[in-house]
């Protein structure tokens, strides 16, 4: 009875933030919302500071192969959203290999805690229905920043609630809160605790944190969406640049 | 007359090579080894962090054009500012790029990078590379933006990391600091100031 509840709101979501796609700047900055962005980001430095770090750190003291095998697990059970993702976007041989990576991993690598896949030659991607949305041409919309969740402009947050349907987390918690809510923390407090030193460094060396992390997270994402393929001709024309100074 | 004109000016045409020059692959390639393999060294011989930040700050003024990424970091406020304010900016630009990315490379220290494939497209080459780590981290890809200069010689413009290039972030959080600001360069010098004298 739980799941078509889910659905629903999931639908409702979907609805919601693709309309709010329609219609958007197509400037470079494209954040409307910024100083109520600004406070969200506020807030979630604070939950930072005061919560997630302080436990990232705590869980960055266990030994590094029992944290391997936890981010592992993670990535694991997030192969079908990417499964599904390769599929829609009708990239077969993308989607070929998360399956077998699924396959492998869940027997041979003990319900996905080792990656032998990967040392088969079965490298790991993601994707998301985001990423399947731009793909399809929607744009992104304006830039939103969700304490908890971080940036998610219209389409990714679309895309987000989607991909909670093929979440094996949502059907393993079978409605219970506490254990989505916890496979949701722990991925977070251990991409956290990967990246302890170079967060720290990187909000330490900014002239505007804000700015730099949205700036990340878009040419993160443009870059996710074409599956990281450097294209010489989408780089910015630099000749003009060059004319004001004769080099 | 006319027509001898017109032969001229095509022989000129065909005669200027300015338009069609491309950078040498392998060339492009081996300059990715080698200031890899540089700052690689430096990370890893350099006994203090002052030591290590010179060395990066010689590295950069010898491998990059930095007037070329002062002026793109700044985007369409670099033609608002005088030339002192835009001399005294890329002054600036230089030690913060050294201040920054040394510490942000810290822990690349004995890392592995493998040089992949380049294209290249009128003055412009980028370079393939990855990081394999040995502590089990997944590698990291990292694409290098190389320019032909004039005299024929490569010099780096920009570094992309999990597909973010860093002087496109530089320009972004700049601009931010100046439309935040009303345009006043002084804030930006100011707040890069400020991180070039950060003991961190």
């Amino acid at each position: 009875m739980k799941r078509p509840f889910r659905f629903t709101i999931s639908l409702c979501l979907t609805a919601l933030t693709l309309s709010a796609c329609a219609g958007t700047r197509s400037d470079a900055e494209n954040d409307p919302y910024e100083p109520f962005n600004r406070k969200m980001f506020a807030v979630e430095q604070a939950l930072d500071h005061y919560i997630v770090e302080p436990v990232a750190k705590g869980y960055a003291v266990l030994p590094q192969p029992v944290r391997r095998s936890t981010r592992n697990f993670l990535n694991n059970l997030a192969s079908p959203i990417t499964l599904v993702g390769d599929a829609m976007q009708g990239e077969l041989n993308r989607a070929t290999t998360t399956a077998l990576r699924l396959g492998i991993n869940s027997t041979i690598g003990l319900a996905g805690l080792f990656d032998p896949a990967a040392r088969m030659g079965f490298e790991r991607h993601t994707e998301d229905f985001g990423q399947t949305l731009a793909v399809y041409g929607v744009p992104s919309g304006p830039y939103l920043y969700v304490p908890g969740l971080g940036p998610m402009p219209p389409r990714d947050l679309a895309g987000w609630t989607v991909d909670w349907a093929f979440d094996p987390w949502i059907y393993i918690a079978d409605g219970d809160i506490g254990i989505a809510f916890g496979s949701y923390a722990l991925d977070g407090i251990d991409s956290r605790a990967t990246n302890l030193g170079i967060i720290d460094e990187i909000e330490r060396s900014s002239v505007d944190f804000y700015a730099t992390v949205r700036s990340l997270y878009r040419q993160n994402r443009r870059s996710e969406i074409v599956n990281g393929v450097t294209d010489i001709n989408d780089l910015p024309d630099l000749d003009g640049l060059d004319e004001l100074d004769d080099f | 007359m006319r027509l001898a004109a017109l032969a001229f000016a095509l022989f000129a045409l065909i005669a200027t090579p300015a338009h069609t020059q491309e950078a040498d692959l392998g060339e492009a390639q081996a300059f990715v080894t080698a200031l890899a393999d540089d700052a690689i060294t430096i990370l890893s011989t350099a006994e203090t962090r002052a030591a290590r930040e010179e060395a990066f700050g010689a590295l950069l003024k010898e491998r990059a054009n930095v007037r070329r990424i002062a002026r793109f970091t700044l985007g369409q406020f670099g033609r608002k500012i005088s030339k002192d304010d835009f001399a005294t900016y890329e002054e600036l630009l230089g030690e913060f790029i050294v201040k920054v990315y040394a510490n942000r490379l810290g822990e690349y220290s004995d890392e592995k990078v493998m040089v992949g494939k380049a294209q290249a497209k009128k003055k412009n080459v980028i370079v393939a590379s990855r990081i394999e780590f040995t502590n089990g981290r997944e590698p990291i890809d990292i694409d290098w933006w190389l320019r032909l200069e004039k005299d024929g010689s490569l010099t780096l413009f920009d570094v992309r990391v999990l597909g973010v290039w860093m002087a496109q972030e530089q320009r972004d959080a700049f601009a931010s600091v100046l439309k935040n600001n009303k345009g006043d360069i002084n804030v930006l010098l100011e707040h890069l100031r400020k991180q070039i004298n950060s003991d961190a």
